[in-house]
């Protein structure tokens, strides 16, 4: 057994996993049950949002222990399955650790839709939300203009690398000002609030926080406690967004109405 | 209300395809949300908390998540982070931010609690299911 591709492809998975959404544990169990089929007896593995170590040991060998560092987190549901389908069928040794490793490395490149797709899933996401919340056809139309408008944003920053801080604090203003636009320019749609929420909602961080509680449950407490600082940036960067937008209409043209 | 719960359904899915969920998960995920928002509105319209109904909510989509996982053998990750988007507390946040705008700190201590209270909700619920599955592949299931 080759234990030295052994370890870099239960890293690999792990860093495909971790690097598209997955929780803590799922990584280091993932990589743990891989690192078992290895001859060794000791096996170890520690994983946090930013990096994977891993060792193997045994008494009359010597150690081997990598590091991989993870950065550029995102959330892709698509490769976590891939993922997790790939580890299970080496485990189940029902493919060699060759064709395991190859296909994982084609799996961290694997897209699920394309740019314009997503783009018009974000646009009908946060207009059909504004439907979800008990809003009219009207606010779900501008909202769904909003939601556009947010999806060309983001979409087109990520791909120029831009920090998500960044996307998070304009998009949420942008969007914003859409909603005035809409409300008061145009007249259409009657709750502003509902517009803003719903157009917003494809920012929130759902995610982060489902897996903070996640990771915090299980006992990983420093990935929990990270992530719960990753959500609170992102909440944090969201409303300053939102509010910069209302402060500057309120002094512009004086009280807005609820 | 079947409107809103049908509206659900079909927002659980388009944040599943901007999760890059695949093609086969969607029908499921967008299952997962709409019950859970169903929930969710059948205890607001028994008029209980928005607390109990996140709770009841969040409970729903995490056992509906937990039982698609085994049945598909895939993450539960898949099912329960597109199913509780309709739960998230964004009307909260956003009442706070509003308050804060105003300068009616009072206002901001009620919706910011308020918020912190509908997000522990959820996360209870999630934990107890996240327990009960742990013990269900402990003592019955084979681990997915």
């Amino acid at each position: 057994m080759d234990s030295k591709k052994l370890m870099n492809f239960s890293l690999a998975v792990g860093e495909v996993m971790l690097r598209n959404g997955a929780e803590t544990y799922r990584v280091e169990d993932t990589i743990n049950r891989i690192l078992k089929t290895s001859d060794y007896k000791g096996i170890e593995s520690y994983v946090t949002p930013t990096g994977i170590f891993a060792t193997l040991e045994d008494e009359d060998r010597d150690h081997m222990t990598v590091i991989r560092r993870v950065n550029n987190r995102g959330i892709n549901l698509y490769r976590i399955e891939l993922a997790n389908a790939i580890s299970r069928d080496y485990c189940n040794r029902s493919i060699s650790l060759n064709d395991a490793y190859d296909s994982i490395l084609k799996a961290a490149h694997e897209p699920a839709y394309s740019k314009q797709f997503i783009v018009a899933s974000i646009g009908l996401a946060a207009g059909l939300f504004a439907i979800v919340l008990g809003g009219s056809l009207h606010d779900a139309f501008a909202t769904l203009v909003a939601g556009l408008a947010l999806g060309l944003f983001q979409v087109t920053m990520l791909h120029l690398g831009v920090s998500k801080f960044f996307i998070d604090l304009i998009g949420s203003f942008m969007t914003s000002w859409v909603a005035l636009f809409f409300i008061h320019a145009i007249g259409l749609g009657h709750s502003l609030d509902l517009i803003i929420i719903s157009s917003i909602m494809p920012l929130v961080p759902g995610v982060a926080i489902t897996n903070a509680v996640r990771d915090t449950i299980h006992g990983d407490l420093v990935s929990g406690a990270s992530r719960i600082l990753d959500a609170f940036i992102v909440a944090a960067s969201i409303t300053a967004g939102v509010g910069i937008a209302l402060s500057i209409f309120n002094s512009l043209y004086g009280g807005i109405v609820l | 209300m079947m409107i809103q719960v049908i509206a659900a359904y079909f927002v659980t899915i388009f944040f599943a395809i901007i999760f890059n969920t695949s093609k086969n998960q969607l029908l499921i995920s967008g299952l997962v949300g709409a019950v859970g928002w169903w929930g969710y509105l059948m205890v607001i319209h028994s008029n209980y908390s928005v607390i109990t109904a996140s709770f009841v909510g969040a409970f729903l989509v995490s056992l509906l998540a937990n039982l698609f996982s085994k049945l598909r053998k895939s993450p539960v990750t898949i099912f329960q982070i597109p199913g509780i988007i309709p739960l998230v507390p964004g009307m909260g946040m956003y009442k706070t931010l509003y308050a804060v705008i105003e300068e009616d700190y009072n206002l901001v201590a009620k919706h910011l609690f308020e918020t912190l209270q509908i997000a522990g909700s959820i996360a209870v619920a999630m934990m107890i299911l996240f327990s009960l599955s742990t013990l269900f592949d402990q003592y019955v299931g084979k681990k997915v």
